[in-house]
């Protein structure tokens, strides 16, 4: 007869104990352990300090070293460019002195000056993979009608960021500076289109009715009216309107040489075409 | 009389086209003004292109529609000969890069570069070559093996005049002569 296994009185007396020490034994374990996450916390902060502070030039000039830190962060969970937290500014800013931030900004000014420069041919909708692979050629031109108040933005910029090309960035980075121009309320927004993630430019909201055919476009690269009424189902009268629509805010293009007209995404300039 | 390596005869050159000649729409007047801006700028850029890469000087349209440049034939698209005038219409009046050379709207001069940008050329080079005081003929100014490694080498007489009366006009240049002997001289 185990001892444990009492017997009488006496084991109710136990039964109501255990589990009060089970309780303590419980938090003081859990408190342990957020002494040691503490402790790997304060460590990693001061490493990632360290890490920062000897790789700001790599982080800025080197893609895939960015890349590399951008992973990481996403992996840990942490946001180079989140300034939400209002306990202590950025953490970010002041571990890394201000160059991640200042390089998503910069490049920032760059995206807003493609979408701009941009959106007389497609509407103020443009893949990021296009924004990307402009901004890397960072074409010296802007054409297109660029703003007054863009172009001084710009000039500012340029004066306080030393302006700089930027060779080989990712899309991640493109979608992060999008998502740094977010505190500006400036209508800036990526959207998902199909597959295709889109940087929208103009503070219009698609209907569904409008996506679904800007989805449609995107995968089978152009639609007809009566593609429209075949595949949704839908009357005649409402594929003219949804179309009439994506026309009147230039993000479709119309071809009037094939047998029924063709509408075409703007997209697929940049995608080859043909 | 040999021409620089460097310069490739330029009718050979084969010409990249941009990656909207093969849009479809592209061919297709755009109804919406401000998709049509967009395009027209487009077109403007893609006729200049091919003109200086093809060393065109004036551009007939009632040929060049039936041409590559107007008409992507693996596409089975082409821009109409109305739609081209137009087109050519907003380059002579907001860009200031043609000029119709009569009424009908059928050949147009194409300023790849304009008077102005090419009389500056040619100070330059008269400039670098130390050729100030000397006389030319109008001949050898665009057909001489002297400059037959210039960009202006083979211009259009009509651009030619056009560029040294930007010249005269600055006061760095002299024309004069008859018709077809004509000469100029540069200060």
């Amino acid at each position: 007869m185990s001892k444990k296994k009492g017997v009488g009185l006496a084991a109710f007396d136990r039964r109501h104990l255990s589990p009060q020490q089970y309780a303590d034994h419980g938090r003081i374990i859990h408190r342990q352990h957020i002494d040691e996450l503490e402790t790997q916390l304060a460590i990693f902060q001061s490493l990632l300090a360290h890490f920062s502070n000897t790789h700001s030039a790599a982080i800025r000039s080197d893609p895939s070293f960015r890349a590399a830190f951008a992973r990481m962060c996403a992996a840990i969970g942490v946001d180079p460019l989140a300034s939400s937290s209002n306990r202590k500014g950025n953490f970010w800013a002041e571990m890394l002195g201000g160059s991640v931030n200042d390089f998503y900004f910069g490049l920032a000014v760059r995206v807003v000056e493609v979408c701009r420069a941009t959106r007389a041919e497609n509407g103020g909708l443009i893949s990021v993979r296009e924004v990307r692979e402009r901004v890397e050629k960072g074409a010296g031109s802007l054409g297109g009608e660029v703003s007054e108040y863009v172009t001084a933005v710009h000039v500012v910029v340029c004066l306080i960021f030393e302006w700089k090309p930027y060779p080989g960035i990712c899309s991640d980075d493109i979608l992060r500076a999008v998502k740094s121009l977010k505190p500006l309320g400036s209508g800036f927004a990526v959207i998902t289109i199909g597959k295709k993630q889109m940087i929208r430019s103009v503070p219009k909201e698609l209907n569904t009715d409008q996506s679904t055919v800007l989805e449609a476009i995107h995968i089978l690269g152009y639609v007809t009216v009566s593609m429209l009424q075949a595949n949704l189902g839908w009357e005649r009268a409402r594929s003219h309107t949804v179309i009439d629509d994506l026309l009147a805010d230039s993000l479709v293009w119309v071809d009037m040489q094939a047998e029924e007209t063709e509408y075409w995404s703007p997209m697929f300039i940049h995608d080859g075409g043909g | 009389m040999t021409t620089p390596s460097s310069r490739p005869s330029p009718a050979e050159q084969p010409f990249t086209f941009p990656r909207e000649y093969h849009f479809p729409p592209f061919f297709t007047r755009q109804r919406n003004a401000i998709t049509y801006t967009a395009q027209c700028q487009k077109w403007s850029k893609l006729i200049l292109d091919y003109c200086r890469a093809k060393r065109i000087w004036r551009l007939s349209l009632v040929d060049a529609i039936d041409g590559e440049l107007f008409w992507n034939k693996s596409l089975n698209r082409r821009l109409s000969l109305a739609d081209a005038r137009e087109i050519i219409d907003v380059m002579k009046t907001k860009e200031g890069r043609a000029e119709w050379v009569s009424k009908d709207k059928n050949v147009a001069l194409v300023y790849w570069r304009n008077p102005e940008e090419w009389a500056t050329v040619i100070g330059d080079w008269i400039e670098e070559t130390a050729q100030r005081n000397t006389v030319l003929t109008l001949y050898e100014l665009t057909e001489g093996y002297l400059t037959a490694s210039q960009e202006f080498h083979g211009m259009d007489t009509e651009i030619l005049q056009k560029s040294l009366n930007v010249l005269v006009k600055r006061g760095k240049a002299q024309v004069f002569g008859s018709e077809d002997q004509q000469g100029v001289k540069f200060f």
